[in-house]
């Protein structure tokens, strides 16, 4: 189905139906104010899939992430995760989804290991001997050493902090992982190995991914699917068929000599 | 037979059937039956994949590991007749496990020297007490040096904060412990018919020493910690870099307007103390001693020096040092984490109350010896 020029399409295509969808946003409203930030959005996402959500500033990607968390009050929709409602601030399926956030949120008064070590300790009663053993195999499975584990987050690298934030969030072996901006502040090299290493664990681990970024190499490497936030709505396609979109802001996104350049590198 | 574990022995052999759902949510509970298999009298164990529904990366790293302390303990042990999707997870362990080998010797504790310690740790705290003194010290003749417009405006704000909105709560508590000394003299002095001394002990008290002690104690309290907090976060958020980096010197327009603003402030918000525990005296020496009005002024005037009112006057504008150089430095010594943050606030305010009293003995003992 061709989408119509400049027209954005809220309602999911009819063909989304032979897939199982783990996340499944219907009619979300959110307004700042008199600015309306999402427009009765529906988004649809697939078991195993790695899908990039982009969108100009102010078009409230984040808004959208925060609101699948329960983080955010939404003015109106539903938000269903796993067969779980979210509502505002109560708790979600905690155990089954993993968060990064953009700034890492690890808690700056424990070592990395004890930040991992915290949500198991706090969702079953593993044995200590135990439970440091499993989160360091999370630790070991985000690439980070045993010392690395026992610094502090103030004492890591950038990447480093991501990739500790990232054991962090697959602590409780999630079935979702959210990340925000995940390369957004690493250079180009640790961004691929950053890349490689969520495809790599979505592979092994048949994690389900929904990850907001500006990165438009993660975009063409990585992702099954991108999801594009425009004028409250939103456009959901593969790399391949996105850039054929033919709303200006798509074009002018993807037309930009950096995404091209990314798009060739990718195919 | 348990909730997650079928054991079935032929032979030599225990064969281990898994059910249920291995998953981080049963960890715990798998975990104790799979410690709880006894192998003794078989050679080989084989996990068998039975019924089995859903699986995850702790499922299966508890079997991996079950698997590998059995095969150390010299038995054979396998994996039979596992899906892909769950032999996947045990693969993506041994992948890791290849790159990285967890080592348990990694978390005991390191022997610890007591006595060494504990003097390496004295000798630590001294090195760091010195360190402070210069630092503040250091930062004080720094700002000083190129005075510049911007701290003036600082400083009155400062002036603003934390002298002339601690007014209200130091006037309350001063009048408070008017009333209380008035109290508590008079049920003392009354018995050898000596109550008008009631007015002698209340103003030269406050006047010497409880007018100035608790206005700083508030102070302490109120701007020592807000000091502190203030250019921590500042620190925490790079935002003294950001300073530095424009050219404009931290000492400057954050440590030395706050030290000069309450320097400054002290002095007067002494004198609103003293004023209002006085007040707090009269009013309970009028309504329960059956003094008039003028009978306790000409009391007052003819008890106190002027020299009583300067020696707890002199007072302020040091401990208003102490507070504000203790608060700043705490706070620029924040690095890292938001619980160190909290650790130096606390730290600040404990130690510039615990600073102030130590300076009030010694000014005490130093104007008893003077003979004011």
């Amino acid at each position: 189905m061709a989408p119509q020029a400049n027209t954005v399409t809220s309602q999911p295509a009819a063909s989304e139906q032979q897939y199982d969808h783990i996340i499944q946003i219907r009619d979300l409203v959110n307004t700042f104010g008199k600015q309306l930030v999402h427009d009765k959005l529906c988004l649809d996402v697939r078991r195993d899939e790695i899908l990039g959500v982009v969108g100009g500033s102010g078009t409230g990607k984040s808004v959208l992430l925060r609101s699948i968390l329960g983080l955010h009050r939404t003015n109106d929709g539903t938000i269903t995760v796993l067969g779980h409602t979210i509502r505002y601030l109560q708790p979600g399926p905690f155990r089954q989804w993993g968060v990064l956030f953009q700034g890492g949120a690890l808690l700056s008064g424990l070592t990395v290991q004890e930040n991992v070590e915290l949500p198991i300790a706090l969702h079953s009663n593993m044995s200590r001997e135990n439970r440091r053993e499993l989160a360091c195999l999370k630790i070991f499975m985000t690439g980070l050493t045993l010392e690395a584990g026992a610094k502090y987050p103030n004492e890591l690298s950038g990447g480093m902090r991501k990739r500790a934030s990232l054991a962090r969030a697959l602590a409780l072996d999630p079935k979702i992982l959210f990340l925000d901006e995940p390369t957004a502040g690493l250079d180009p090299i640790a961004a691929t190995e950053f890349d490689n290493l969520i495809t790599y664990l979505q592979q092994n681990l048949d994690l389900t991914v929904v990850m907001v970024t500006h990165d438009v190499d993660s975009l063409f490497n990585i992702c099954d699917r991108i999801a594009v936030l425009i004028d409250g709505g939103i456009v959901v396609d593969t790399p391949q068929r996105i850039v054929h979109h033919p709303h200006p802001w798509v074009q002018s996104y993807f037309g930009d000599p950096r995404a091209a350049r990314a798009r060739e590198a990718a195919t | 037979m348990g909730e997650f574990l079928t054991l079935e022995k032929t032979g030599d052999t225990l064969k281990v059937s898994l059910r249920n759902n291995w998953q981080f949510a049963n960890v715990a509970a798998f975990q104790s039956e799979l410690d709880a298999i006894d192998p003794s009298g078989c050679k080989e164990i084989d996990f068998v994949c039975g019924g089995l529904k859903e699986f995850d990366l702790s499922g299966a790293w508890s079997l991996y590991d079950k698997s590998l302390d059995l095969e150390e303990q010299g038995y054979k042990s396998d994996f039979l007749g596992f899906k892909e999707s769950h032999l996947k997870f045990v693969r993506h362990i041994i992948d890791v496990a290849a790159v990285n080998e967890y080592d348990p010797d990694f978390f005991k504790p390191v022997p610890r020297h007591l006595v060494r310690k504990q003097l390496e740790k004295i000798g630590a705290a001294a090195m760091r007490g010195f360190d402070s003194l210069g630092y503040i010290t250091e930062s004080i003749m720094d700002g000083c040096r190129n005075p510049s417009r911007l701290m003036v405006g600082e400083t009155l704000r400062q002036i603003h904060e934390t002298g002339f909105r601690a007014i209200p709560i130091v006037v309350v508590v001063t009048f408070l412990m008017g009333v209380v000394l008035a109290y508590q003299g008079a049920s003392q002095l009354v018995d050898f018919g000596a109550t008008i001394f009631v007015v002698d002990l209340v103003s030269t008290s406050i006047f010497r020493e409880l007018g100035v002690l608790l206005a700083a104690i508030m102070v302490a309290g109120r701007s020592g910690s807000a000091f502190a907090a203030a250019i921590g976060t500042m620190k925490l958020n790079e935002e003294i870099d950001a300073l530095r980096v424009m050219g404009l010197n931290p000492n400057q327009i954050l440590i030395l307007p706050r030290i000069l603003g309450l320097t400054i402030a002290m002095p007067f918000l002494t004198v609103f103390a003293n004023i209002s525990g006085l007040a707090g005296g009269a009013f309970i020496c009028i309504m329960t001693l059956d003094m008039s009005v003028v009978q306790f002024y000409q009391r007052v005037a003819g008890s106190v020096a002027m020299m009583d009112f300067w020696v707890g006057l002199i007072k302020a504008p040091f401990f208003a040092i102490l507070i504000a150089a203790t608060g700043t430095l705490r706070g620029m010594q924040v690095t890292g984490s938001a619980e160190e943050l909290g650790r130096l606030t606390t730290l600040a305010v404990v130690q510039s109350i615990f600073l102030i009293i130590i300076a009030d003995a010694f000014f005490t003992v130093l104007f008893n010896r003077m003979g004011v």
